[in-house]
């Protein structure tokens, strides 16, 4: 699993790539914690996740729910089908906002 | 003769009674002769004091009791008083005077011998007694008659008995008789009691003859409870210097003393035996030989005699005519039932034809084996019928989560009614196939298949989250080999990994290198079931739920997810030395869509 954070007009992009499980969860869940510290608007692309585990959903429903708190925006893009898989079956894809692409989480809202 | 020239001196009589007898006498005679019957259990003595008393009472020179034996056809001599001691004399109870009061059950008088057809002159031939007159009264007791009393010769006066002294002896008699019965009667009970105690000292040999209780994680358990004190049945167990384990379970044909005896000898002969055979064949040929060398009354032995290998989960097994063991196989849970090859043991030697007994050889493979007497199958349960080998299966699958020693109690209290005896001695050994104890001689896992149907793979590795991507590696081979879908594949591979993580996070509670994790992939039909095994202590499957999903929450999730993608996912009683047996089954999807 790797994982990729970059900025653009002020939002944290978290791009994950790999199978995000027990070993790494606990990786991912630091960054998305930190992004958070630092921005207001979150988007995590899971374009290349193949795999992602309950612990891993949970480090999404964690961090999701830290930014209602403080007011911020938490978004998932591009979510690979194995990741939707889980995410549907977990009943979460109601749960989180979820975008065809990141450029389409960036775009301004209506 | 010397006996004969003392007899006819007048002075080696017995001294006179008193010559002036009442009523009070009488009763005190009585009284004193039913006393002393009550008083002791040494029968001669207290006969023989008796006829001393009647002798001198009614003044008469000899006495002797008959008492009839050989179905009533013969008299014999059971005490005497006099100067002839005719003890052990047998007359025949049809003929003589004596005969003929036990024929008629009534006392006669024979005032002078030589003018009475019924008198036989035999006896005093024999003995040189001369007998001139003799009174003789039968044993009454109720409708039965035990024998008589006969009284020789009158000493004072003419010598010649009178019709008083025939009234006299019969009521000595009819007391006589009532003594006699219930000093009978006491006999019979003393001897039962005597009986009794033989066989509880019997039952008592033949508990220690039995091995002592198993402790819990020893792989061979075995439990005997006889129908009556002593029992038919056996069982035994017996560990080599290398760790290979002998154990056999026998039924002796027939029941009591003799079968217990056959029993022991048969038990001393299996451990003394034992030591120098190479396998079961081998060793039940040998009993067979010297049990027919002394065996008598046609009683024989059934056994299933085995070697077991706790290092590899092998047996070998012999079987001289017993009721088939059972190979139980836990994770199908599925019985194999061992078949009799050989005859009994003890009729015939070489009966089992020139190779001698067969062997046959089992791998356990995490199973069970269970040998039990027909004592089980053929006990009545509950509901009355009789258990029956599906029974007898039903009750071994209904306790497999026990602990063995707990299990075989349970098995036998299921068919042996409290309070009541069971109709047959019942014998239950199971010998266990410890995993944990192989583990370390397990050979690496090989990621290959076996067969179509069956195990699949197996894999063995510690329970860590670095690990799971081998898992799910795995998962991903074992899928592929059944030529499952993409979707499918993806499905089951989560379940195995949240079912993994459960074992790390939840069974070993997170501590690294707390433990294995054995997930075996076996093909079934069109199932795939894995097995996950960890060997740390049981969960309580009650606490492990799937989470609330209204609740937005971390945490939880992964049961649900794998209840959501399997067909069935629950927690099995594991096989001996498994913590934990977490058990997935999910349908293949059909070529066709």
């Amino acid at each position: 699993m790797s994982y990729e954070i970059r900025e653009v007009s002020g939002a944290a992009i978290v791009a994950l790539t790999g199978d995000v499980d027990l070993q790494t969860s606990p990786a991912v869940r630091q960054k998305l914690l930190e992004s958070l510290d630092k921005h207001k608007r979150i988007v995590v692309d899971l374009s290349a996740v193949h795999y992602i585990d309950s612990s891993g959903v949970a480090s999404l429903v964690e961090a999701f729910q830290i930014s209602r708190k403080k007011g911020a925006s938490f978004s998932l893009a591009s979510v690979s089908a194995a990741a939707m898989r889980v995410l549907s079956l977990a009943r979460l894809d109601k749960v989180f906002t979820i975008h065809s692409s990141v450029e389409a989480a960036l775009a301004p809202q209506a | 003769m010397p006996q004969a020239t003392k007899l006819s001196a007048p002075t080696a009589a017995p001294t006179p009674a008193l010559p002036v007898r009442g009523q009070t006498d009488h009763l005190r005679l009585i009284a004193e002769m039913t006393r002393e019957f009550t008083a002791s259990h040494d029968y001669q003595t207290i006969a023989h004091s008796a006829l001393e008393r009647i002798t001198r009472y009614i003044g008469a020179e000899a006495a002797s009791l008959f008492l009839l034996t050989d179905n009533g056809e013969t008299l014999a001599c059971s005490a005497c008083y006099g100067p002839v001691d005719i003890t052990g004399l047998r007359i025949s109870a049809k003929t003589g005077v004596v005969g003929r009061a036990v024929q008629t059950r009534e006392g006669s008088m024979v005032r002078d011998v030589s003018e009475d057809a019924d008198f036989g002159a035999s006896v005093d031939a024999k003995t040189g007694f001369t007998t001139r007159s003799l009174l003789v009264a039968p044993l009454n007791i109720g409708q039965d008659c035990l024998g008589a009393i006969e009284i020789i010769n009158r000493v004072d006066g003419d010598g010649l008995f009178e019709a008083d002294d025939l009234v006299l002896l019969e009521t000595l008699a009819r007391a006589a008789a009532l003594a006699i019965n219930n000093y009978r009667l006491t006999e019979q009970i003393v001897q039962q009691e005597r009986e009794r105690h033989e066989l509880e000292l019997a039952a008592e040999i033949q508990r220690d003859l039995l091995p002592q209780p198993s402790s819990r994680e020893f792989p061979i358990h075995g439990i005997n409870i006889p129908a009556r004190s002593v029992s038919g049945d056996f069982f035994d167990i017996m560990t080599l210097p290398d760790g290979r384990i002998w154990f056999n379970v026998g039924d002796v044909s027939g029941k009591g003393m003799n079968a217990a005896l056959l029993m022991a000898k048969t038990s001393s002969l299996f451990r003394c035996l034992a030591k120098s055979a190479e396998h079961p064949g081998q060793l039940l040929n040998a009993i067979n030989s010297e049990l027919c060398e002394t065996n008598s009354r046609g009683m024989f032995v059934t056994m299933v005699g085995g070697l077991f290998d706790p290092a590899t989960g092998r047996l070998t097994l012999t079987n001289a005519g017993h009721e088939p063991p059972l190979h139980f196989d836990l994770r199908t849970e599925r019985f194999t039932p061992i078949p009799a090859d050989g005859p009994p043991l003890g009729i015939m030697p070489g009966i089992a034809g020139s190779d001698g007994y067969a062997v046959t050889e089992i791998d356990l493979a995490g199973g069970m084996l269970y040998v039990f007497t027909d004592g089980l199958t053929e006990a009545t349960t509950f509901g009355g019928g009789m258990l029956g080998i599906d029974g007898a299966r039903a009750l071994i699958r209904d306790h497999a989560e026990e602990s063995p020693d707990i299990r075989l109690k349970s098995i036998s209290g299921a068919v042996k009614l409290p309070g009541q005896s069971l109709r047959d001695d019942l014998t239950l050994l199971v010998v266990e196939d410890m995993m944990t104890a192989r583990a370390a001689s397990m050979p690496p896992p090989r990621l290959e298949a076996m067969s179509t149907d069956g195990e699949i793979l197996r894999l063995r590795v510690p329970a860590r989250p670095d690990r799971l991507k081998l898992i799910r590696a795995a998962v991903e081979q074992a899928a592929k080999y059944c030529e499952a879908t993409e979707a499918w594949t993806f499905d089951l591979t989560m379940a195995v990994d949240e079912a993994c993580q459960n074992i790390i996070r939840h069974a070993y509670g997170n501590r690294p290198d707390a433990g294995d994790i054995v997930v075996d992939f076996i093909r079934r039909g069109d199932c795939m079931e894995v097995h996950l095994m960890d060997f740390a202590e049981p969960v309580d499957p009650s606490k492990v739920k799937s989470r609330d999903l209204s609740e937005v929450r971390p945490g939880g999730l992964g049961v649900h997810l794998i209840k959501s993608v399997c067909d069935e996912a629950q927690f099995v009683p594991p096989p001996p030395g498994i913590g934990n047996l977490f058990k997935l089954t999910k349908r293949l999807p059909s070529k066709l869509q």
